[in-house]
């Protein structure tokens, strides 16, 4: 396991440590909680977005895919489902628009950019479609509770979100580590060819990928209405490119071959410390982009550095 | 290839002389487009409702006005509002009623529909702009007043406050946040704004996240929140709630929603400021069918604040402001 | 074993396989012998069900064998070993061998059997570096080649089909190979075995086929045919003499002079010079410097030390910049065709033209029809087989392409022409003519630098040369100064 990923997040926490002027606040337990409640959207999506990756694709219909679902959950419990089949109608419906990627990127020939391309207009007007164009304020069930900050019972110390975020990732690394299906995830992403010639069913692959890659989205999706208690067609605009730069930052390389579970997990983070951090001290939102747009290319650029080395 | 461009040409023609044609307006039926910043909100909805009132009374006086009815889904999405107020103009509308995202980004759509021979009353939010008709919109500088002087009742004149701005370049907020400001450091000397320069961005996420930062880092001493729109103050609402914050701040809103009714009966929010977006969708259209027919109309036109609280959330005043008859107008 | 007839195959508008026959018979190796293009890898391709045949018929152990998948294949015991390597560079060894067919244990991964099943073909190749648990991408060219030979091993294949899979080995893994060929022959595996070398064949096979223009024109047994015929059959016409004769006039003045560059830890010292009309060889081991030395004189890598004169002018070797030395007028042809020696997706046009887009366009804007007629006249020039000069470079056969890339250095009319590895993998007849464009090129006054690992090429070609052991290179002597027992000597050279 690489360390990288490890220290900057480090470097990141310490760096806001030592400029803030209440230290024991900014690291305090419930600064902590804010933080990974605030991450739990990113974090499922770059878990999905990490498998993608590796197997050599892209999909950037993740943000779009978030809303959709989310205004699938409402819609169907404002009209009396009980939460449950609710959640599992927004999560579902995310698998299937990632198993609907997967087809026009094999079937079709459409590159992974292009076809994900289409599908993030296509889910966000569906979404908006659905949603009638306004926000769906939903009944309180437990479903909202699954993104609280503080949540109850308090020994649960962090979201129900984080932990059901925090098993689906150890799942995940375990999944694309020791199951033949990783390993031939990476395979493909490696050399899709040589998989190929190997038989590896690579079509066949890709869709399974894209299709569990949707259903994380999906769930990310109920975890974002959950935080807003409603479904809104208009929300996580932009946030697939969050989701990305999670695993670019955590070592996922967009040729494909690489990248880790743990390490998109800690890049998630990295980003939502450097927003909780900047707006504790102040700064206006312009620094907090540029920041993250410094860290991308840092991370990216120290892992060339150290691979080339390597190599030497 | 020489005769079909002939034929082409001519069909263009006259279908330009058709168009041209049917806008010689009959002084009784009228083409106006209505632009919000957003549909989502039930703020927006209101205007539409009160727009669509007007239409409805000015029918009873025997004129037709046909209402188009469209905007930007986000809203922060200057370019779209742009782009739909760019499309009114070459369906050729008789008039616009906007309320613009952006007091300077929309100067140049305006100024064009100006020279089609389309005017514009704009509601709302102002436009950096001499070209319009009239502007409809609430007095939002004193709406910030009025929630100064609420929180300054509140905490007795002093204690320390934060204010969660909108989203830079938004005249009706800034407006609000100046106002807010400026009676705080005139009136009340011995409260202290101590957060002043954060935004809550476009969305009830971006609002959430950016109220559960700023209250961890100041939260412990903060006796007073105030948020200026409707999105901050749900997301505000939000952050307190989960972080167990939610009754010992004291926080004044901006808008109206029926989470914020219940929020009041809660003793979690104290107080919002209401706009009546009803009236203003009403006076829009109004004002710019007067101006159609060729009446002289006022440059400005103040649609008034109220600021609601628990103890006049009965009152029919507040009620009317509450629950603007929507469903009546809409569908 | 295996027999294939009447096997045709076309793609689009061309002809792959015209009619092909071939009988595998139990526990020989066949080799398959045939100019590139002439449809050697076409035809594996569809045995090992990668490609379905148009028509013909293909029968295993007298069974009617139609596969449709590798997978298939390899189910009835059908494997191949891949021309290009087919590694996922990113995954082990380990995983890499077993790929396709990983031992799992409760659905999980089955680490430790994929370790041992990997330790246990691996170990048939005396190969240091070669671990189960290594990254594939960290390994050298030659540990890759026998990870995918593994491969096919590990899969209890009945008949192994080999695609030039010592065009990157050295020798020793060569005859580690063919000792591995040797055992499988005598647990009745049959192998069938394309290679560009008729040494390397006779020493491994017993049965031919050639194939040219995509029809099997010949076969037999390889003992009673001799090389001339073979080489007869794959041209379709006799080769009298490969190598082109040439006045070999007094060389002029010095075009190149190198003093001692070094580019650690590829190039520790390398000095020589070039002059007008003489062809200076250099050979050595894959893996001895010698590509390195070439990069760093064309300026693709920096020199830690050293001097390089062009015409007495001298060039600044630290700062890596290709562009500078091209203007110079050398003229550099990479050995890694498909990847740096040509733009696979662009025109021959583009591909001929671009290092001197000069000549044909103005203030920025290429002349089209000005571009085409000076491609197509170097097309002419080397006899490249294409429909025009705007089809797409990856569309040529391998020796096409490298004709194309030969092409560009005489459009660039370069002065000093480096070329690393003109002929590999390419086919007698586009070997040829590269040998006659390289010999025409000396007789205009050209100085020509020819790395090469084919010694028969450098005693042929050459006026001079020299050997690179471990980034020395030897002193240059004239050819008829060198034997190839001598070159070899050097070149392992302590």
């Amino acid at each position: 396991m690489r360390l990288g990923p490890f220290l900057g997040l480090a470097a990141v926490i310490l760096f806001f440590t030592l400029l803030s002027d209440s230290p024991a606040n900014y690291l305090s337990m419930r600064n902590f909680r804010i933080v990974s409640a605030q991450t739990v959207i990113v974090a499922l999506g770059a878990i999905g977005m990490t498998m993608i990756i590796v197997s050599g694709g892209i999909d950037l219909s993740v943000g779009s895919v978030i809303a959709l679902t989310g205004v699938v959950t409402a819609t169907t419990l404002r009209a009396g489902w009980s939460p449950l089949p609710a959640l599992v109608a927004g999560v579902v419906i995310g698998g299937l628009v990632g198993v609907v990627n997967g087809l026009v990127v094999t079937r079709l020939k459409v590159l992974p950019f292009i076809a994900t391309l289409g599908m993030l207009g296509i889910a966000r007007g569906v979404a908006k479609w659905l949603a009638d164009q306004q926000t769906v304020n939903v009944p309180d069930t437990w479903v909202n509770e699954l993104a609280v900050t503080f949540p109850d019972p308090a020994w649960l110390l962090v979201a129900p979100g984080v932990w059901v975020a925090l098993l689906l990732a150890v799942v995940a690394a375990l999944v694309l580590g020791n199951t033949v299906f990783g390993r031939r995830v990476f395979a493909i992403g490696s050399n899709e060819a040589a998989a190929r010639a190997c038989g590896v069913a690579t079509d066949r692959l890709k869709v399974w990928i894209y299709g569990l890659a949707g259903l994380l989205f999906g769930l990310s999706g109920v975890m974002q209405m959950s935080r807003l208690r409603q479904g809104d067609p208009t929300v996580a605009i932009g946030s697939e490119l969050d989701v990305i730069a999670a695993v670019v930052i955590g070592g996922g390389s967009l040729s494909g071959g690489e990248g880790s579970i743990l390490g998109s997990m800690i890049g998630a983070l990295i980003m939502a410390f450097l927003r909780n951090g900047s707006q504790q001290m102040g700064w206006p939102t312009f620094v907090q982009e540029i920041m993250i747009g410094v860290i991308i290319v840092l991370a990216v650029a120290a892992d060339g550095l150290r691979r080339s080395r390597a190599t030497q | 290839m020489r005769p079909l461009k002939v034929i082409v040409g001519a069909l263009l023609a006259s279908a330009l002389l058709a168009g041209a044609c049917g806008r010689g307006r009959s002084s009784n039926e009228f083409h106006v487009a209505m632009i919000p910043k957003g549909t989502t909100h039930e703020f927006w909805k209101s205007i539409h409702a009160g727009a669509i009132r007007a239409v409805r009374e000015l029918e009873t006086k025997g004129v037709n006005v046909r209402l188009a009815w469209k905007g930007p889904l986000r809203e922060d999405d200057r370019e779209q509002q742009i782009q739909v107020v760019e499309g009114f103009l070459s369906e050729g509308v008789d008039g616009l009623v906007l309320a613009p995202l952006d007091a300077r980004a929309l100067v140049r759509p305006v100024d064009e529909a100006r020279r089609a021979g389309i005017p514009t009353v704009i509601i709302d939010s102002d436009l950096a702009s001499d070209d319009t008709v009239s502007f409809v919109a609430t007095d939002n500088y004193e709406g910030g007043v009025l929630a100064a002087d609420r929180l300054g009742m509140l905490l007795e004149g002093k204690g320390t406050v934060l204010l969660l701005r909108y989203q830079e370049g938004s005249a009706s907020t800034e407006a609000r946040e100046r106002g807010f400001v400026e009676r705080v450091t005139q009136k009340y000397p011995d409260i202290e704004l101590i957060s002043s320069d954060q935004h809550a961005g476009p969305t009830r996420d971006t609002a959430k996240r950016a109220s559960e930062n700023l209250l961890n880092r100041f939260g412990q001493g903060l006796d007073g929140v105030f948020t200026v729109n409707e999105n901050s103050t749900h997301g505000m609402l939000l952050a307190l709630q989960d972080l167990g914050r939610a009754g010992r701040v004291k926080f004044i809103g901006f808008d109206a929603s029926e989470t914020f009714v219940q929020a009041m009966s809660r003793d979690q929010l104290h107080g919002i400021v209401l706009q009546d977006p009803f009236e203003m969708g009403y006076r829009g259209v109004t004002t710019m069918v007067a101006h159609l027919q060729g009446e002289e109309v006022s440059r400005r036109i103040d649609t008034g604040v109220t600021l609601v609280t628990a103890e006049n959330v009965e009152t029919p005043e507040s009620q009317a402001l509450l629950n603007p008859p929507i469903d009546e107008y809409l569908r | 074993m295996l027999t294939l007839s009447g096997i045709k195959k076309r793609f689009g508008p061309t002809v792959a396989l015209d009619g092909v026959a071939l009988e595998l018979r139990p526990g020989r190796v066949h080799a398959l012998i045939g100019e590139n293009g002439a449809g050697k890898t076409t035809l594996m391709n569809i045995a090992v069900g990668a490609l379905v045949p148009d028509a013909g018929t293909m029968s295993l152990q007298g069974d009617r064998y139609a596969p449709a998948s590798p997978l298939d294949a390899r189910r009835a015991g059908v494997a191949l070993i891949h021309q290009e390597l087919s590694l996922c560079s990113h995954l082990t060894v380990a995983e890499n061998i077993l790929m396709g067919q990983e031992p799992t244990r409760r659905g999980l991964l089955d680490w430790d059997q994929c370790r041992r099943r990997a330790a246990d073909v691996l170990e048939q190749f005396h190969h240091a570096e070669l671990r189960p648990d290594r990254r594939v991408g960290d390994l050298p060219i030659a540990a890759r080649q026998v990870v995918e030979i593994c491969r096919a091993i590990v899969s209890n294949a009945s008949v192994v089909l080999m695609d030039e899979p010592t065009s990157s080995l050295p020798r020793a893994d060569v005859d580690r190979l063919f000792a591995m060929v040797r055992r499988l022959r005598s647990h009745g595996v049959s192998s069938v075995y394309i290679s560009h070398f008729l040494e390397e064949l006779r020493e491994v096979a017993e049965d031919f086929t050639v194939l040219r223009d995509g029809r099997s024109v010949l076969s037999g047994e390889l003992a009673s045919t001799t090389d001339a015929e073979l080489i007869a059959a794959m041209v379709g016409r006799s080769v009298e003499d490969v190598f082109p004769r040439r006045d070999r006039a007094a060389p002029g003045d010095v075009l190149l002079e190198v003093e001692h560059v070094a580019a650690p830890p590829a190039v520790s010292d390398a000095s020589f010079a070039v002059r007008r009309g003489e062809v200076l060889g250099i050979a050595g081991l894959v893996g001895a410097g010698r590509t390195e030395m070439l990069r760093v004189l064309v300026g693709l890598d920096r020199a830690a030390a050293g001097r390089v004169r062009v015409r007495g002018a001298e060039i600044r070797t630290g700062a890596a910049r290709p562009w500078e030395v091209l203007a110079r007028g050398i003229g550099f042809l990479s050995e890694d065709r498909t990847h740096e020696g040509l733009t696979l997706r662009l025109s021959v046009a583009d591909n001929i033209t671009c290092t001197r887009y000069g000549s044909c366009a103005r203030y920025g804007w290429i002349a089209r029809s000005e571009q085409a007629r000076q491609a197509e006249q170097q097309m002419r020039a080397l006899g490249v087989r294409a429909r025009g000069p705007a089809q797409p470079v990856r569309t040529l056969s391998g020796g096409n392409q490298q004709k194309v890339a030969l092409a560009r250095l005489r459009h660039q009319s370069a002065d000093i022409w480096l070329l690393d590895e003109p002929t590999k993998g390419i086919d007698i007849g586009s070997k040829v003519q590269i040998y006659e464009a390289i010999g025409e090129a000396a007789s205009e006054g050209k100085g020509i630098v020819m790395v090469s690992s084919y010694l028969p090429e450098l005693f042929g070609m050459c006026d001079r040369l020299a050997v690179m052991s471990r980034g020395r290179l030897s002193p240059v002597r004239p050819i008829a100064e060198w034997t190839p027992e001598r070159v070899l000597e050097a070149a392992i050279g302590s």
